[in-house]
């Protein structure tokens, strides 16, 4: 089934989008709050990818961008700056902040740096506790601007279709090609002139600022954000595990793993109050242990994906890796 | 408060954490794995000792003795069937595994324990006479503890020196292909390790429980700490380990008590980025 030419592809995506579009007009609110949730956690996941799928930097830390954004859009809205400024306020705020920890983060390697982001995480939580008047500390913040869910819906699928479409760019360049050697073995790649702390660097900032302008989104449609809520352990947990479920360095990997999650999320979590950590545990151990490609590299998947002719980026991994998987 | 009684609680704070980094650290040197659950067996070994002071109010360092053969299952038990499954892979698949399973055998941990335990935090009220020095207030539990943990890493300082496991430990940690050639089983030094690390940790645990409160969910802010520490003091030395705890201890306290209680959980981060930028090898590490 090679043959499906790129026409046909492109117009059943569109399909696909338009549908999505029009959804929310024909189901009801609920429906629409979980498939706008969907696409921040699709977000989320495809921005983690950028940096920790391509460059095999698992960045723990990941949802920090998620955090900052939505803190400074809190912080600039509450200074009546409209929603505009306060979304690019928390873009660039994320991306400085991204700036100014790459230099020290980035001599960290491996494990080390997976750890080190989580680290982050817990600090930026402190700072959110602490800095009361400019967080609000634990009483959180209250965000004036009203919106209306349609809005939100549209803004985060937008935002959605473009991140995917950034990281599918990302794939298909050199850009990506340089990402992908670094993973592969770093001195060559720096041997092979690769300067891999800039590449390492545009990586880690291209996946700040859509996770940044999701939190912006996220903190718009709250009304009402906390520590907990945009900083938590919870919320850092759902780009890696999405895209490690998913399977990572694709695109379509972080969105199978988002789709799959929050459909369970829905089924499961909704009814069960407590141990919702437990479960990240469990799925994560079992991503370890039984499945480190991700579903994306399992036969079946591999079988669906292979007929809509998208597999070759798999084969980017070593062929010693591809033999475990 | 006077400034040495402030030094003083942060040697003992540093002492504590010295324990379960050092722990860290040689399972990170033989193993090639970052065990991101490694605070969780300390937060296990401080619930445990809770729960053997409540049923038999005993002296700490007798629990100590208790519940050593609990955890000499317990980490058995995590090595074989989280860890051991994932050796043999090719390195970046043992990375990204080694991540994955170790956090979540972390958060498993912790959310278990937080549901089965409920969220609230405990500490073992054991108190003992206090000593007086030179204006200097110091509870004789904690100088005992503090002698305590000094004595226990001068006891590894030479059981790494003197026998044939400890030896092993420091060949593998310098250069595994070469351990491997000289016919040292890696598998089983690997496990004897990983015990050795957790048990330390569970260790501090219940010094911890004794000196300070404890949650269901410190766990994984302590191993960010102790890799903080593993990082400030270079890897795989013990002294480095010790010294980092220290360090970290004292800063702790004295900005805990000038600037804020609040501030104190957070200079292990800025103390990791500083030392990040200036000195990357680790404070006492060689280039």
């Amino acid at each position: 089934m090679q043959g499906i030419s790129n026409k046909i592809k492109i117009i059943f995506f569109l399909i696909v989008i338009a549908v999505i579009a029009f959804l929310p007009t024909v189901t009801s609110q609920y429906f629409s709050v979980f498939l706008y949730q969907l696409f921040i956690y699709m977000i989320l996941a495809i921005s983690y990818d950028i940096l920790g799928g391509y460059t095999g930097y698992m960045n723990l830390g990941h949802s920090c961008f998620f955090g900052i954004g939505g803190y400074t859009f809190a912080i600039l809205a509450n200074k009546n700056l409209g929603l505009l400024v306060s979304m690019v306020g928390g873009m660039g705020a994320a991306a400085c902040f991204g700036l100014a920890i790459s230099y020290p983060f980035f001599r960290l390697r491996g494990a080390y740096f997976a750890l080190a982001n989580l680290g982050l995480i817990i600090l930026l939580g402190l700072l959110a506790h602490n800095l009361k008047p400019l967080t609000g500390g634990a009483d959180g913040l209250f965000i004036p601007i009203p919106y209306a869910l349609s809005a939100v819906y549209y803004s985060s699928l937008l935002l959605c279709l473009l991140t995917i479409l950034l990281s599918y760019r990302i794939g298909k360049s050199r850009f990506g090609l340089a990402l992908v050697s670094i993973r592969a073995d770093e001195d060559v790649a720096n041997a092979f002139g690769i300067n891999p702390y800039w590449y390492k660097l545009a990586a880690l900032i291209l996946g700040a600022i859509p996770a940044s302008l999701a939190g912006g989104i996220f903190a718009w449609a709250l009304t009402y954000i906390n520590p907990d809520s945009l900083l938590g352990i919870e919320i850092a947990l759902v780009p890696v595990t999405m895209a490690m479920l998913g399977g990572t360095g694709f695109v379509a990997g972080p969105i199978l793993g988002s789709l799959f999650i929050s459909v369970v999320q829905e089924l499961v979590w909704t009814k069960l109050p407590y141990l919702h950590l437990a479960i990240y545990g469990a799925i994560l151990i079992l991503i370890g242990l039984y499945m480190p490609g991700g579903l994306i590299r399992t036969k079946a998947f591999q079988r669906t994906l292979s007929r809509l002719g998208l597999t070759e980026r798999l084969y980017w991994y070593s062929p010693k890796q591809i033999s475990g998987l | 408060m006077g400034f040495l009684q402030i030094v003083t609680s942060g040697l003992l704070l540093g002492g504590v954490y010295a324990l379960a980094a050092f722990g860290l650290s040689i399972c990170w040197g033989v193993l090639n794995i970052l065990n991101i659950a490694h605070g969780e067996f300390l937060m296990l070994g401080a619930l445990a000792a809770y729960g053997v002071y409540a049923l038999l109010g005993i002296n700490p360092f007798f629990i100590v003795l208790a519940i050593i053969p609990i955890f000499l299952a317990f980490s058995f038990l995590f090595e074989k069937l989280l860890i051991r499954p994932i050796r043999g892979r090719t390195e970046t698949e043992i990375l990204v595994a080694s991540i994955l399973v170790t956090l979540g055998g972390a958060l498993l941990i912790e959310d278990v324990t937080a549901f089965l335990w409920g969220k609230s935090f405990t500490g073992i009220p054991y108190s003992m006479i206090s000593l007086q020095v030179g204006g200097v207030v110091i509870p004789l539990i904690r100088l005992l503890i503090l002698a305590f943990i000094l004595a226990l890493t001068w006891v590894i300082h030479f059981y790494l020196k003197r026998s044939y496991t400890g030896k092993a430990i420091q060949a593998i940690t310098q250069n595994r292909e070469g351990a491997r050639i000289v016919g040292i089983n890696i598998i089983r030094i690997s496990m004897i390790t990983f015990i050795i690390g957790t048990s330390l940790a569970a260790i501090a645990g219940v010094f911890y429980v004794v000196l300070y409160s404890m949650t269901p969910y410190m766990g994984l802010s302590l191993t960010v700490k102790y890799m903080c520490i593993v990082v400030l003091g270079g890897l795989g030395s013990l002294f480095g380990s010790f010294a980092g705890g220290l360090i970290l201890g004292i800063t702790e306290s004295i900005i805990g008590y000038y600037v804020g209680s609040d501030w104190s959980p957070t200079v292990a981060f800025f103390a990791l980025v500083l030392i990040l930028l200036l000195r990357p090898q680790g404070l006492f590490g060689r280039k």
